[in-house]
């Protein structure tokens, strides 16, 4: 019998909790084989929801960790079935598991199918879990009922007459709700997230306050950060505008309010649509959005709704947007006579009401959060906790836990309100201004506590029983005590569970902190998903109004010695703040008194006044005359008339001085117009493209043969050679380091080089130093430094130059240079054709249903935004960095041949022969000896390394093109399955051959003293080399922390390609994954510490 | 229990002229919604009829009522005060003694030969308590009626025990609070119009009057909910259908229930054919 599915059946909780790298320890290949083959046959048959999942993720944890490791070294390459990694793209995961299976049982195990294997059930598992949370959110009494209402006709709810009666003045009332914030006393250890609730209901608990804020220095007082407005309009619509976001609508469609992405008003419209206003079930009904007004509200009346975030910025770990939507659902109930009292608070039931909407919300919005988000609903301090399922629930018999937890707000007589005043002179509360996406890491905890890992589980254990010790803190009135928990919590089980929740931004400014504050700094308290945007630091209370002003100094130089490497989304706030004690609060507005706030006014008068006035509504026309005789005697208006002007008639805009500087950094950095010119009109023409980016279809595309590449594992007798060459000198190593990582930070323009990605030998540690420690460690065993280059773009080269400035190269004991770009290019607008090509020819992941539709929403946003912005127009409406791009990695070696470094380098070291080329991502690339001796005894220019596939690893490989051995980039591809018969995968690191090199471009060393020469070398060989047009996706960031993300069309000259020039004489090697790994996505970093990747880099190393 | 005695409430300011409507009973008989009313009162047994009526309406009422004039006590609702204070109004009337309530906009089609009130009047004096009559309704209706939340009487069909009224709920509240086992998702136990009170309510309508300061808060629903917790009372689903003609087409609608019940079916039955195939295409 097995002993893991044993485990997963146990009753006993000490068996049951078993970790799996405890079970698995010493098992073989075979026995771990058997035991995926029980947890198979097991997960098929348990009806129990969690049995299943957690057999689905050990299953994704024997694939991924344990049975890799287990290969005999000839085992590692092969070959995924496409029509499994397809099942993968549509969500067919079960079948995709079948797929390859089959494949496993045909050809046997091989890295490259444990790697599909773990994918789909890593993904299954997730999926199982989101489904039945979805389930869970529709099966909720109370909310079932939207499900079922399919016509207009049917709608059940009915508008209030207070809100439907007009006023004298002949307007209708305005019902205003306001609602406070949430903070997390206690950081569960993410265990508010519904998954581990519903499995664990023990574990999942919380001490919640609800806090109203205001930004200090700029806000007067602390006031509920989120409100919204309900009112009856006369016009048969839905009209909704954001304050905030400067976005408003008058939908008139009902398909236009399940539309999400359409505008930035999708939060609206989920509240909208989970308050029952226009309920889920009339979705894709046919039904006129008038007629679902009329039976609503009244024939040829309609309804507005307002929501206004007052400055606080997005990523504030403070769940801002969840109660948004609980504040918007609330008003819309109690406009629709779903809450009894139209004004004031809410009943406990309504409340609950209210939260299980907001999960409905967020689930229709694609977006998500934890239970306890919507905690600024309730009233000041209160415990959240998971509950056991019992008969009377949908989840009785599914999961141990209910989806809604229990929410018990403390009494004067639990915390005192001494305790509450004392915490609020004590904490100071602030945006450290990073903008992260903490998705992964709700994954990565989700995954370690089904699997019971061990430390994560005692993390957990231990997090849990801070929360009593944080309780009795408050209870005592203790709060010296309650920061050091909070710390001891930061340091310990959070650190533990997630190490990423940590980042080199948040521990300096705790260590500046407590070196400037020393006995007066209580304690340090992380917000939320991570670090780095909400964060909260404990001080003794005189201390509080220094810490405030010097915490916003100390935020805004770290993040401006930081933000070249970390994605920061805005400037650090300091916010004052106070214990909300009403929760969300309602109040009715009318006659003189019902406005809405001046932002609203600003935003929408100016596109009245375009209109005809005999064209508005009587009450509109009323309106506008009340705001204008307001104006005139209400001080808080005062400034808004010129605020209309400005928004009428803009002055020169910050837009433009954006578009002078970035005409000065094309000037500088050598921009070819002429150029560009005609590769707009390439583009526009359809000469290129993305489609023709591929190879002709008739191309004959098959795998390599064994004799084309070396294998490491038989390279053992070239150390020897490899170690004489390093002593001598003549070995560099060349890192790209030009890039802005677009996937590292979705899009958000820093340098990765520069990026704390990851804690060594106690600290974090950026690419750029990871790399030179690796350098500094073979040079040491050589007794000779090696020289090591860092080639940058415009983008990276002054923040690097600057960074190694003020680190003083790390210390490095040899060489270490910039080689600056000459190449740039400006991004253009992408054609409507290449987008669709992009969506709709290429392999796409299918979302989960919900955040497809939502995607889909938002494509067909980008191509309006396309068609209308002009298809091959520059793309200059950003800051000029992110309108800029590097011209591909193929520039960079013929850049370090014109930018004179190569030159100087060679001229100082004529010993010098060779260069190891890698991506400043493949951590492990090191001058390895044995490489290096391989390569210097295969007479090539070029040696390229190459790694056995996996299922992650997309955009090319290793193949014989029409018979000739090349590397082949996924832009060329001409089908997509291709790349499915490719065993080996280009890891980028390459060794270089300098003399060969020059030999291919027809220059010789002396050849480099000559600029002109060097030039119009490189000018003709690249003419002959591809050009391929990508798209990418930039940021563009606004508001408070706000971010869009816009795919733009490049154009680049891949490296790879070198090996398809005629003349090049090109090696191929195949190196094991902890070398040649590239880290493109933060959310690998996870899988690659527990791997044991990271050690084995660290390893390398010698960090002093 | 001894059950002579039926108040019909028709003081509502939007429902006044309703019960002067005039319709052909099953009879092929002419008569007023008022005198149809009372006629399915009396043929349950009742001897005296209390209407509750707007001052001034009582000549039309007294004229619309036909033969049943004379067993009718007019009672006047001075101000419109809500349903509550309505029914209250009929309290001397009652004096003490179980009744018979029924509403003025709602008219009856019995599936049995006993009429809907003569079916609830002997549950009620089956099961010697209060007993409200119901229907199964859908919850887009819910705007319009008060609806009770219980479980089945054991061992019996149709009769249930009340655990909770609730006026006009939102469905939000009905699916949380007023499912009853056996009914369709989305259906609702909701008032039919017609029930047998016992003399508790009208004491607990006068102390909700008493100590509220808007009498128009105090909802008939309300007190029953209050008297669920207090004494034996329960719902029964009759045989039979409810026609509310207030609704938009409810007159119309009631007028065509009533005749395919009644003697003139067959007439009806053609002029409906008639009328369809001879509608003239769009």
């Amino acid at each position: 019998m097995s002993r893991l599915v044993d485990t997963i059946r146990a009753s006993d909780a000490a068996i049951r909790n078993r970790s799996l790298e405890a079970l698995v320890v010493g098992m073989e290949c075979e026995a771990l084989l058997a035991e995926c083959a029980e947890l198979e046959g097991f997960r098929h048959k348990s009806e129990n929801l969690y049995e299943r999942v957690r057999a689905l993720f050990f299953l994704f944890a024997l694939c991924r960790f344990h049975l890799p490791n287990q290969l005999a070294p000839g085992a590692n390459a092969g070959l995924i079935p496409f029509e499994g990694y397809e099942h993968l793209l549509q969500r067919r995961f079960e079948e995709a598991i079948e797929c390859f299976l089959v494949a496993q049982r045909q050809a046997g195990p091989s890295d490259a199918l444990f790697s599909g294997l773990a994918t789909a059930y890593h993904r299954l598992a997730f999926q199982t879990l989101a489904d039945q949370v979805r389930r869970s959110v529709r099966s909720v009494q109370g909310n079932q009922w939207m499900f079922r209402v399919g016509h207009s006709l049917d709608h059940p709810l009915r508008i209030r007459n207070e809100l439907a009666t007009k006023t004298a003045d002949g307007s209708f009332p305005l019902l205003y709700e306001q609602t406070a914030v949430r903070m997390d006393l206690t950081h569960s250890a993410w265990s508010d997230i519904f998954f581990l609730g519903m499995d664990y209901p023990e574990g999942a608990r919380v001490v919640n306050v609800s806090i109203d804020l205001g930004v200090h220095g700029r806000d007067e007082k602390p006031r509920p950060p989120v409100e919204a407005f309900v009112r009856v309009i006369d016009e048969p619509v839905l009209r909704l505008t954001s304050i905030d976001l400067g976005a408003t609508a008058e939908i008139c469609e009902l398909g236009e309010v399940f539309d999400f992405a359409r505008d930035h008003l999708g939060l609206l419209k989920a509240a909208v649509i989970a308050a029952g206003i226009v309920p889920p079930g009339l979705e894709g009904s046919g039904q006129r959005l008038a007629d679902v007004l009329a039976q609503l509200v009244g024939p040829g009346l309609g309804l507005e709704i307002v929501s206004n975030v007052r400055g606080i910025p997005k990523g504030s770990r403070l769940a801002v947007s969840t109660n948004l939507l609980g504040c918007l659902i609330s008003a819309c109930m109690r406009a629709t006579g779903q809450a009894t009292a139209l004004t004031g608070p809410l009943t406990e039931a309504e409340r609950r009401v209210v939260a299980a909407r907001a999960i409905l919300g967020e689930w229709l919005g694609g977006s998500g959060g934890g239970w306890q988000d919507s905690g600024g609903v309730w009233p000041g301090m209160k415990l959240i906790e998971g509950v056991l399922a019992t008969e009377t629930d949908p989840e009785f018999g599914v999961s141990r836990g209910r989806l809604l937890p229990r929410h018990q707000v403390y009494q004067r007589n639990e915390i005192s309100a001494e305790t509450r005043a004392k915490l609020q002179a004590s904490l100071v509360l602030v945006h450290g201004g990073m903008a992260q996406n903490v998705g992964p890491i709700l994954e990565m905890v989700t995954e370690k506590y089904l699997l019971r890992s061990r430390a994560e589980w005692q993390g957990r254990q231990q997090a849990m029983e801070l929360l009593e010790e944080v309780v009795a803190a408050l209870r005592a009135g203790d709060i010296r005590a309650l920061g050091a928990l909070t710390t001891r919590n930061f340091a310990g089980p959070i650190q533990t569970i997630i190490p990423w929740a940590s980042t080199a931004f948040t521990e300096r400014l705790i260590e500046q902190v407590r070196s400037e504050f020393g006995e007066s700094f209580w304690g340090f308290w992380m917000l939320g998903g991570m670090s780095g945007g909400g964060m909260g630091f404990i001080f003794a209370p005189e201390q509080k109004l220094k810490a405030q002003a010097r915490l916003i100094e100390l935020m805004l130089q770290t993040k401006h010695e930081m933000e070249q490497g970390l994605p920061f989304a805005m400037n650090p706030v300091v916010y004052d703040f106070a214990i909300n004690e009403n929760g969300t609060h309602a109040s009715m507005l009318s006659a003189g008194t019902a406005l809405l706030p001046a932002g609203y006014y600003t935003l929408i008068v100016p596109q009245l006044l375009r209109q005809d006035r005999r064209n508005l509504s009587p009450v509109r026309r009323a309106e506008l005359d009340r705001f204008a005789g307001a104006c005139r005697t209400r001080p808080e208006l005062s400034g808004v008339v010129q605020e209309l002007f400005d928004s009428l008639m803009p002055r020169s805009s910050s837009a433009e001085t954006a578009k002078s500087d970035l005409a000065g950094l094309l000037v500088e950095n050598g921009f070819d117009r002429f150029q560009h010119e005609q590769i707009r009109k390439d583009l526009r023409d359809g000469r290129i493209g993305l489609a023709q980016n591929r190879l002709p279809a008739a191309s004959q595309i098959e795998d390599v043969r064994d004799e084309d590449v070396a294998r490491y594992e038989d390279l053992g007798a070239q150390a020897e050679l490899g170690n004489e060459l390093l002593r001598a000198g003549t070995v560099a190593v060349v890192t790209l380091a030009a890039g802005s990582g677009s996937r590292w930070t979705q899009g958000a323009g820093v340098a990765k080089a520069l990026h704390p990605f990851c804690k060594f030998a106690g600290r974090h540690r950026t690419f750029i130093e990871l790399h030179l420690a690796k350098s500094r460690k073979r040079g040491r065993s050589a007794g000779r430094a090696i020289p090591h280059i860092f080639t940058t773009s415009h983008l990276t080269h002054d923040a690097i130059a600057q960074h190694l400035a003020r680190v003083d190269n790390y210390d490095y004991p040899g060489p270490a240079l910039l080689s600056p770009c000459r190449a740039i290019g400006l991004r253009l607008i992408p054609t409507v054709r290449d987008l669709h090509f992009h969506w709709e020819e290429t392999p796409q992941q299918l979302l989960d249903e919900q955040q497809q539709k939502v995607r889909t929403s938002l494509r067909a946003a980008l191509i309006q935004w396309a068609q209308k912005t002009g298809e091959g127009s520059d793309y200059t409406d950003n800051v000029p960095g992110q309108c800029l791009h590097p011209v591909g990695h193929w520039h960079e070696v013929p850049n370090l041949l014109r930018n004179g470094v190569l030159r100087d380098l060679l001229a100082e070291r004529p010993q010098l022969r060779f260069l190891m080329l890698h991506n400043i991502d493949t951590v492990g690339a090191d001058v390895d000896p044995a490489l290096l001796g391989w390569f210097a005894q295969s007479d090539a220019a070029l040696g390229f390394e190459v790694i056995p596939r996996r299922v992650d690893d997309r955009g090319g490989g290793l193949a014989r093109v029409n018979g000739q051995v090349r590397l082949l980039e996924g832009l060329a591809m001409p089908r997509e399955e291709q790349e499915f018969h490719l065993r080996y995968y280009n890891s980028m690191t390459t060794w270089i051959d300098i003399d060969r090199l020059l030999e291919v471009f027809g220059l010789k060393r002396t050849d480099l003293l000559s600029p002109e020469k060097v030039n119009t070398a490189v000018r003709n060989f690249a003419a002959k080399v591809p050009t391929y047009v990508t798209l990418k996706e930039v940021k563009k960031r606004w508001g408070h922390g706000q971010e869009d993300v816009y795919p733009v069309a490049q154009i680049e000259k891949l490296w790879g390609d070198m090996s398809a020039m005629p003349g090049v004489s090109c090696r191929y090697v195949a190196v094991p994954r902890s070398r040649g790994q590239q880290l493109k996505d933060q959310a690998q970093l996870d899988g690659w510490l527990r791997d044991g990747s990271a050690a084995w880099v660290n390893a390398l190393c010698a960090w002093e | 229990m001894d059950i002579k005695k039926a108040v019909i409430t028709c003081a509502g300011p939007t429902q006044r002229t309703l019960p002067l409507q005039t319709l052909v009973d099953r009879q092929g008989q002419t008569n007023t919604a008022l005198s149809i009313i009372a006629a399915e009162a009396v043929s349950a047994g009742i001897e005296e009829l209390g209407v509750v009526i707007h001052p001034g309406d009582e000549q039309a009422y007294a004229l619309a009522a036909g033969t049943h004039a004379s067993r009718i006590t007019f009672i006047e609702q001075a101000e419109a005060l809500g349903y509550g204070h309505a029914v209250h109004c009929a309290a001397p009337f009652v004096g003490g003694k179980p009744f018979l309530l029924m509403v003025g906009d709602h008219l009856y089609v019995s599936a049995r030969e006993e009429s809907c009130a003569r079916q609830l009047i002997d549950c009620a004096r089956r099961e010697s308590c209060a007993v409200s009559a119901v229907q199964a309704t859908r919850e887009s209706k819910l705007p319009y009626y008060g609806t009770v939340g219980g479980k089945l009487a054991a061992g019996r069909t149709g009769l249930y025990e009340i655990d909770l009224v609730m006026e006009k709920p939102t469905p939000t509240q009905a699916e949380q609070q007023l499912i009853v086992p056996g009914l369709r998702a989305g259906s609702y136990l909701c008032f039919f119009g017609m029930h047998v009170l016992t003399p508790a309510v009208m004491t607990a309508l006068a102390a909700e009057l008493a100590g509220n300061e808007s009498p128009r808060k105090v909802t008939l629903s309300g007190v029953l909910n209050m008297l669920s917790g207090r004494e034996r009372y329960l719902a029964v689903e009759l045989n039979g259908r409810r026609y509310d003609i207030g609704d938009r087409y409810g007159l119309l609608t009631a007028q065509l229930a009533i005749a395919l019940s009644g003697k003139d079916r067959e007439e009806v039955l053609t002029g409906l054919v008639d009328l369809l195939a001879n509608q003239p295409r769009a």
